[in-house]
């Protein structure tokens, strides 16, 4: 039975190391410090997360992402602290053993294990649009939830639908806490999701025996109760009213606030603006590129990438206005006509 | 319904909506009472009337700007009324997120306010609209003009204002996109609300006060 601990000393890795990961690690699931040695403690002593990440309808950036978090544990600890039993990416096995190994983690670990579903689910002709093995993805989600400790749904297609779930919505893509009615499913929304948030969730259920708390749309708190608007450091420009008008212009090169250039930060919730991206390097903002709400449901449909938010959506120009007015004269004055007609010409 | 998604309501087809019904309204109503016409005055003009009209236009507000005028008696309709004019023009045209809003109706780029000033233009105009509502409310004369619609008006006008401010300064947490879906809700509502109200006054002014100018010329008096 290894544990986090057993892992960094195996890598290479000193003590200090170690307890520099669980600070961090602590501090992203927003515990407080006195909470530091039980949290030390748990990571000495509890074996390592044994993972099924399921893939359906996706891109597997999500993987991606998760691969690359490297601001909580260094990748290679990463990957050795998170029993990744299945999955189709990056395990070694294929075919007839890789279903074999995964059926078998699925009874040995039973009630234990973490289930993270990447890509939205269509149960749509009985699944057709998407099989492994020759199994509907529902049919696979089902059997695989059935015996989980805590189900993950990572990125906007498994969270919400995604692109796949988009206008015109040809496979019926639906997210998996529709799939999985009744189920508690830990929504951890983003096109990528932060991977650093993925460790944290799957971290803490290690630490704490239970799923992190959730807002009313099933994201954790801590993670998702704040807009990326709340934490942005371009902010104060927003407060001062310096807003780049192009992506060339001064603002622009002087790093003003990109609402103008159609930014949503202001109503989507995600940490980008505080945790960042690829070791806490940078994020969409901060590379010059307004937000696009990308972890908020529907955000493909919702179109405007480019648009600022406080602009009507679907547009409504001078054109409209002037339609409006000429509507409202013609009535006005045929109105005016017909009552001096009943007037008698006074 | 999701927080977003009401948002979407909110800044999409009911803003949309209400724009349209907001400029056929106002337009019906400006035609309806310009059209209700007057008798026939065969009697010479002893002015110039179009002059008297433009020259009450413009110089009327001013009028009654004398410290005594201002101060003695009528302090709180002067002071209060100037101020939530001020607040309620400046920050509908030129807040960033309305001055873009404006922009894309118009076609024409408004200048934009420093959250600082706008701040202090929306105390301003809250304030002043409270002080102007209780005085509706205790002042014996302006009791009988005033009537459900007024009060109404001025309600929704202060929770605007209020929501406004309070997204402005909100210092983080979950409950931002709602509440700010409920400051564009009440706009959305403020904008439906105007042809079919008092509200209207914004254009019925430049009618009546032109009118009265137009009628001094034309008798050769003094306003």
């Amino acid at each position: 039975m290894e544990t986090l601990y057993d892992i960094y000393r195996r890598r290479g890795y000193s003590r200090r190391d170690f307890l520099k990961s669980a600070l961090l690690l602590s501090t992203a699931l927003g515990l407080s410090s006195s909470m530091l040695t039980d949290v030390v403690r748990a990571l000495e002593t509890k074996p390592k997360p044994v993972v099924i990440w399921l893939e359906f309808q996706d891109c597997a950036g999500c993987t991606e992402s998760f691969i690359r978090s490297t601001s909580l544990l260094p990748a290679d600890v990463l990957l050795d602290y998170v029993s990744l039993e299945y999955h189709e990416i990056l395990m070694a096995p294929s075919g007839f053993y890789a279903e074999e190994s995964k059926r078998e983690a699925m009874e040995k670990h039973r009630g234990k294990y973490v289930l993270i579903v990447e890509g939205s689910v269509s149960p749509d002709r009985g699944g057709a649009y998407c099989t492994v093995a020759g199994r509907s993805n529902l049919e696979l989600l089902k059997e695989a939830a059935e015996g989980a400790g805590l189900i993950i749904a990572v990125g906007s297609c498994a969270s919400w639908g995604g692109i796949p779930h988009a206008y015109p919505n040809p496979t019926g893509a639906i997210p998996v806490s529709e799939a999985l009615r009744g189920r508690q499913v830990v929504n951890i929304p983003g096109c990528p999701p932060i991977g650093d948030v993925m460790v944290s969730v799957i971290a803490g259920y290690v630490l704490t025996g239970k799923s992190p708390e959730l807002d009313s749309m099933g994201r954790p708190k801590t993670f998702y109760g704040q807009t990326v608007h709340d934490r942005c450091y371009r902010r104060p420009f927003y407060n001062a009213g310096r807003f780049a008008s192009s992506f060339d212009d001064e603002g622009a090169k002087k790093g003003y606030c990109l609402y103008r250039l159609g930014c949503k930060g202001p109503v989507t919730r995600n940490a980008c603006a505080t945790i960042r991206w690829n070791g806490g390097i940078s994020f969409p903002i901060q590379s010059g590129h307004p937000c696009f709400g990308c972890s908020e449901p529907d955000f493909w449909d919702r179109g405007m990438i480019y648009t600022p938010l406080s602009v009507v959506s679907g547009g409504f120009g001078l054109k409209e206005a002037l339609a409006g007015v000429a509507v409202g004269t013609a009535v006005g004055v045929s109105v005016a006509y017909m009552n001096k007609k009943l007037r008698g010409g006074k | 319904m999701t927080d977003v998604a009401f948002y979407d309501f909110v800044r999409g087809p009911l803003l949309r909506f209400a724009l349209f019904v907001f400029f056929l309204g106002i337009a019906y109503r400006f035609f309806r009472v310009l059209f209700l016409g007057l008798p026939p005055d065969y009697a010479k003009p002893k002015g110039n009337p179009y002059l008297m009209a433009v020259k009450k236009i413009v110089i009327k507000p001013t009028m009654g700007w004398t410290f005594n005028e201002i101060f003695s008696r009528r302090a709180i309709n002067f002071i209060g009324g100037f101020l939530f004019h001020l607040g309620f023009i400046g920050l509908t045209f030129f807040v960033p997120a309305h001055a873009l809003l404006w922009k894309e109706i118009t076609g024409i780029p408004f200048p934009v306010l420093p959250n600082i000033v706008s701040d202090i233009l929306a105390y301003a105009a809250l304030g002043s609209l409270i002080a102007l509502t209780m005085h509706r409310a205790l002042n014996p004369v302006l009791k009988l003009l005033t009537g459900k619609d007024e009060y109404f008006a001025n309600f929704l006008i202060a929770m605007i204002l209020f929501t406004g401010l309070l997204a402005t300064r909100w210092a983080g947490g979950g409950s931002y996109i709602w509440l700010l879906s409920l400051h564009m809700f009440l706009a959305d509502l403020l904008i439906l609300y105007i042809p079919f109200s008092r509200l209207s006054h914004f254009v019925y002014y430049f009618l009546s006060v032109g009118f009265m100018g137009w009628n001094a010329g034309k008798r050769g008096v003094s306003f």
